[in-house]
């Protein structure tokens, strides 16, 4: 069973409340969930919405086709109403809204939707779009609004403009109650949400007002849950993962999609720890510092990790591009620091709240000279929380930044888990070659046969770094064949790291051996795994997923044997260039056949990766995805 | 075992140059103090200034970092381990030119730091191009025409950015500077020390025998009182600081400005909202015990229990 829900509503309006309390009652019946979060780059005002897919199984993608529409606005309709592919909630307030009407409404989207109901002969209004979905076999569904509020007013006796609060309740509790679920699980999620008592009450009558008006469409059968669930977006699961990893320190500047992971850490900055000396339960505090910009945060983060402390910083592109430096010189000093990189749409400012895949490769060069770098990119949020211990882990280990890739498309999506996915009691943490040295003098950039030196930190011996060239003591050296040695035993840490780290462990393999491989990375991996089962499912067509999780060290020798004998490689990802396609062709000399690509700024959904496939099966060289508003 | 010993770098400055004032008296005001070096940090920018870590002829820890991000790793050290005495030795263009929004960010944070200002005028290692606190209509050595900039005053800007002590010396008076960087080396809260650096090699006009003659003690002032005692002097006493922070000619003081142990330090303010800031040094917390994490995460799980 599967159900894909959505509500649109204008930024700011309590959309993101609303999906919330749709999904916590709904998680509460056993449901996984799988949701996505569309906003502009603004505060109040423009249209924004929630993706939903319910699932009686685990969720991991959204679909671009809804078989629920839940609005209140025109706005909503005019962006959605073709995708929808069974119910439409709409406001008969608004039917006789004008296209042109509505003022926050792109001019693109406006000639678009315009031209398409003027070739329907349809009127340009919502009631054009309205006729639109009727004509497609889709079951419209008034809500007068107004009403309710009014009933909810009298109710309460509280002025109209307050009692207006409870339209996004309404639009929920119409969905809910077209799915025929229990009514006390709404009615308790909204009591977990909404604390303060008017709104609270002014919720639940407009939940018993839609109960008493709406007859259930669908009768789901109710899951239930044996298992300890959770609900976590991508900031929170890499925050998480962080803070359970030993996050001691974390500098940021503000940055969507970034920051939300700061802001959660610093919210929850001190956390609890056994004391492994006493067995005792003690708090520990996790410094925040809002830096005044990216070079300072790197720097920070860095300067703190020569200290011992585990630490680490998270950006976006415009961010990351700051940081180049500083990331150089985390490198020539052999610096354990770790950076969350959430990609958004670029270059420059681009898409500041959509989602990209297009800095692969940035991350990948990022700085100038060479110095190892750890690439890891994360597909989903149990991924997102691993990794997040990951890369402290491999950061100590190697000595060396290490870059955490996670896409706005999983920062601002949320699935519902079960706590075991998560696999608590097998993370492990690895501090590499720290240690505290007997002798003062220590040479912190000994030279070794796997080119890491044992680390001590600031305070614990006396010590030199500097960006500069240097010798085993960290004092500047310019000297030739010195240069040749610590140049080579810094480089020398990426082969390390490429003999230790399984490449078992830097891919994933989904399905049995075939001719037909797609390969892929990051947050598509949901879509692209749900394409294929459906697939399969219809054709009985075998597929191999190949998904890429360390870029760096590259794990070669593996996908190369992986990649050698399939007769179709299709390269999934959300960018223009295929740039994992790219680095795949320089390291195994194996091209994919075919791409299927996306850089519009919304993330991939199963419905349109698999049309994609499909395309790409027939002969479709590069397909290029458009789906999403 | 010789390679393990420490030593210093041999030191590479110009002969004559201001900065071998400058760190002298560094390394005079730790000894006398009797700091623990092991404990002691010094960071540094680029440029003839940010060798100092390296030219230190008494073991200590030196972080020689980027061009203008001194302050930067400094706070990263002192907030993850606020148990070591950090230091930030940096050039007039490290820290004014590109490095000025650190200079005036880490003013609103007090945290427990001192930067000392190594102001030559001039971008000495990139071979004499004018400073930020080269004055407009100058022209020094190298520059193939009259500055048209307009100079920072480091002082100034300290004060209005939050500095809590703030003070000039002259790289050669050892003597009196090396006081001002053991009241500052002592103190809790962020300290600047301008320090008049001559470079012989590219400033031909912020000689030694110009500031020979012109500099003069504060503390000589009958009755120079740089000190906020109470919340309501700070005003008064800021802006006497600023004004006198103005006087340059004939006569340039020395000396301290402005001196406020009133305003709490990053360190105390991060502690006031997680107490366990005081008795766990982050750097230190044992976040592994046998190859296992030892947070405990239940409670954030529970946040998010569905
Ligand atoms: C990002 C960056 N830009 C430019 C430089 C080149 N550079 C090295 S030192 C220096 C100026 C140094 O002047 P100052 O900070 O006053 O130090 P001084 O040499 O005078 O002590 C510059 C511009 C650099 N190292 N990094
Ligand atoms: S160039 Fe100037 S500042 Fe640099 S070492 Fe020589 S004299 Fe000193
Ligand atoms: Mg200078």
């Amino acid at each position: 069973m599967r159900i894909s829900w959505m509500i649109g509503g204008a930024q700011g309006s309590g959309i993101d409340t609303s999906a919330n309390v749709f999904g916590n009652a709904l998680a509460s019946l056993g449901f996984y969930i799988y949701g996505n979060r569309e906003y502009y780059s603004n505060i109040k005002g423009r249209h924004s919405y929630f993706n939903l897919t319910i699932s009686d199984v685990r969720a991991r993608s959204i679909s671009n086709k809804v078989d629920i529409l839940a609005s209140f606005d025109a706005e909503t309709v005019f962006h959605h109403f073709t995708d929808v592919t069974r119910i439409a909630i709409y406001n008969t307030d608004v039917v006789n809204t004008s296209l042109y009407n509505v003022q926050s409404i792109e001019p693109e989207v406006a000639e678009r939707v315009g031209k398409l109901l003027e070739e329907k002969g349809l009127e340009k209004s919502v009631s054009g779009a309205l006729k639109y979905m009727e004509s497609n076999g889709v079951k419209l569904i008034p809500v007068n609004y107004d009403e309710v509020t009014k009933e909810v007013a009298a109710k309460l006796k509280v002025p109209l403009s307050v009692a207006e609060r409870a339209k996004n309740t309404t639009a929920i509790a119409v969905s809910y109650a077209l799915l025929g679920l229990p009514k006390e699980n709404l009615t308790r999620a909204i009591e977990r949400t909404f604390k303060q008592e008017t709104f609270l009450k002014l919720n639940e009558i407009a939940v018993e007002t839609v109960f008493s008006l709406v007859r259930p469409e669908f009768s789901l059968p109710i899951p239930g849950k044996a298992k300890r669930r959770i609900q976590v977006d991508g900031n929170t699961a890499v925050a998480m993962g962080k803070i359970y990893g030993g996050l001691e320190f974390q500098s940021y500047y503000p940055i969507t999609p970034a920051s939300d992971e700061s802001t959660y850490i610093e919210a929850h900055q001190e956390v609890w720890y056994e004391d492994p000396k006493t067995g005792d339960k003690r708090k520990r505090t996790i410094v925040v510092v809002q830096a005044e910009d990216e070079l300072a945060a790197i720097n920070m983060a860095t300067a703190a990790a020569l200290t011992g402390a585990r630490s680490a910083t998270a950006t976006s592109g415009p961010g990351f591009s700051l940081m180049a430096e500083g990331l150089g010189w985390a490198g020539m000093n052999e610096v354990p620091v770790v950076v969350t990189f959430y990609m958004r749409g670029g270059p420059s400012t681009g898409l500041p709240t959509r989602t990209s895949q297009a800095d692969l490769k940035f991350a990948l060069n990022v700085g100038h000279g060479e110095f190892p770098k750890i690439v890891i990119a994360s597909g989903d949020h149990v991924e997102a929380f691993q990794d997040a211990v990951l890369a402290f882990n491999l950061a100590e280990k190697y000595q060396t930044p290490v870059i955490h890739l996670v896409e706005k498309a999983l920062a601002n999506a949320y699935s519902i888990i079960d706590v075991e996915e998560l696999g608590l009691e097998k993370i492990k943490i690895d501090r590499g070659k720290l240690i505290t040295p007997s002798d003062h003098f220590y040479q912190r950039f000994a030279f070794t046969e796997d080119g890491i030196s044992p680390r001590a930190v600031l305070g614990d011996a006396f010590m030199y770094y500097t960006g500069d060239e240097h010798n085993v003591l960290g004092h500047i050296s310019e000297e030739p064949v010195n240069r040749t040695k610590m140049y080579q035993k810094r480089m020398k840490k990426l082969e390390t790291a490429d003999r230790e780290i399984p490449e078992e462990e830097r891919i994933k393999l989904f399905g049995e051996d075939s001719r037909v491989a797609v390969i892929t990375w990051g947050s598509p991996k949901g879509a692209v795994l749900d394409a294929i089962d459906e697939l399969e499912r219809r054709g009985g067509l075998k597929v191999q997923v190949i998904q890429l999780r360390i870029f760096s060290p590259f794990p070669s020798r593996l996908l190369k044997k992986l990649l050698e004998d399939k007769e179709v490689i299709i390269d999934v990802e959300g960018n223009y260039e295929g740039q994992a396609g790219e680095i795949v062709k320089e390291k195994t000399g194996i091209e994919p056949t075919h791409y299927v690509l996306k850089w519009n700024g919304r993330p991939m959904a199963r419905d349109e990766v698999e049309e994609g496939l499909l395309k790409a099966l027939n002969g479709e060289r590069r397909v290029v995805l458009n789906g999403g508003a | 075992m010789a390679e393990l010993e420490w030593k210093p770098l041999w030191n590479d400055w110009c002969p004559g140059c201001g900065n071998f004032g400058i760190l002298n008296a560094e390394q005079l005001a730790i000894q006398e103090l009797g700091l623990d070096t092991k404990k002691l940090v010094i960071v540094s920018g680029i440029g003839c200034s940010g060798k100092t870590p390296h030219f230190f002829r008494i073991p200590i820890t030196g972080v020689h970092t980027l061009h203008g991000r001194a302050i930067t790793f400094a706070t990263g050290i002192k907030l993850s381990n606020p148990s070591l005495t950090v230091i930030v030795n940096g050039g007039d263009g490290d820290l004014l030119g590109i490095g000025v929004g650190h200079f005036v960010s880490v003013g609103r944070r007090n945290v427990s730091l001192t930067v000392i200002l190594h102001n030559n005028g001039v971008y000495g290692l990139t071979k004499g191009q004018a400073s930020p606190t080269l004055k407009r209509g100058l022209k020094t050595k190298s520059l193939p025409r009259p500055n048209i900039n307009d100079d920072v005053n480091p002082i100034t800007l300290a004060i209005s950015s939050g500095y809590t002590f703030v003070a000039r010396g002259y790289a050669y008076d050892v003597k009196h500077l090396k006081e001002l960087m053991k009241m500052a080396f002592s103190r809790k809260g962020l300290s600047l020390i301008e320090v008049l650096q001559p470079c012989p090699t590219y400033n031909d006009i912020f000689t030694k025998e110009y500031f020979d003659k012109r500099v003069y003690k504060l503390d000589n002032l009958p009755d120079w009182d740089p000190v906020v005692r109470r919340e309501e002097e700070k005003g008064e006493k800021m802006s006497k600081a600023i004004l006198k922070s103005m006087e340059w000619g004939e006569r340039i003081p020395i000396g301290v400005f402005y001196r406020n142990d009133l305003v709490p330090s990053f360190e105390e303010r991060i502690a006031e909202s997680a107490k366990s800031y005081k008795e766990v040094i982050p750097a230190k917390a044992r976040i592994e015990a046998n190859g296992s994490p030892t947070t405990i995460i239940e409670d954030i799980l529970k946040e998010k229990e569905v």
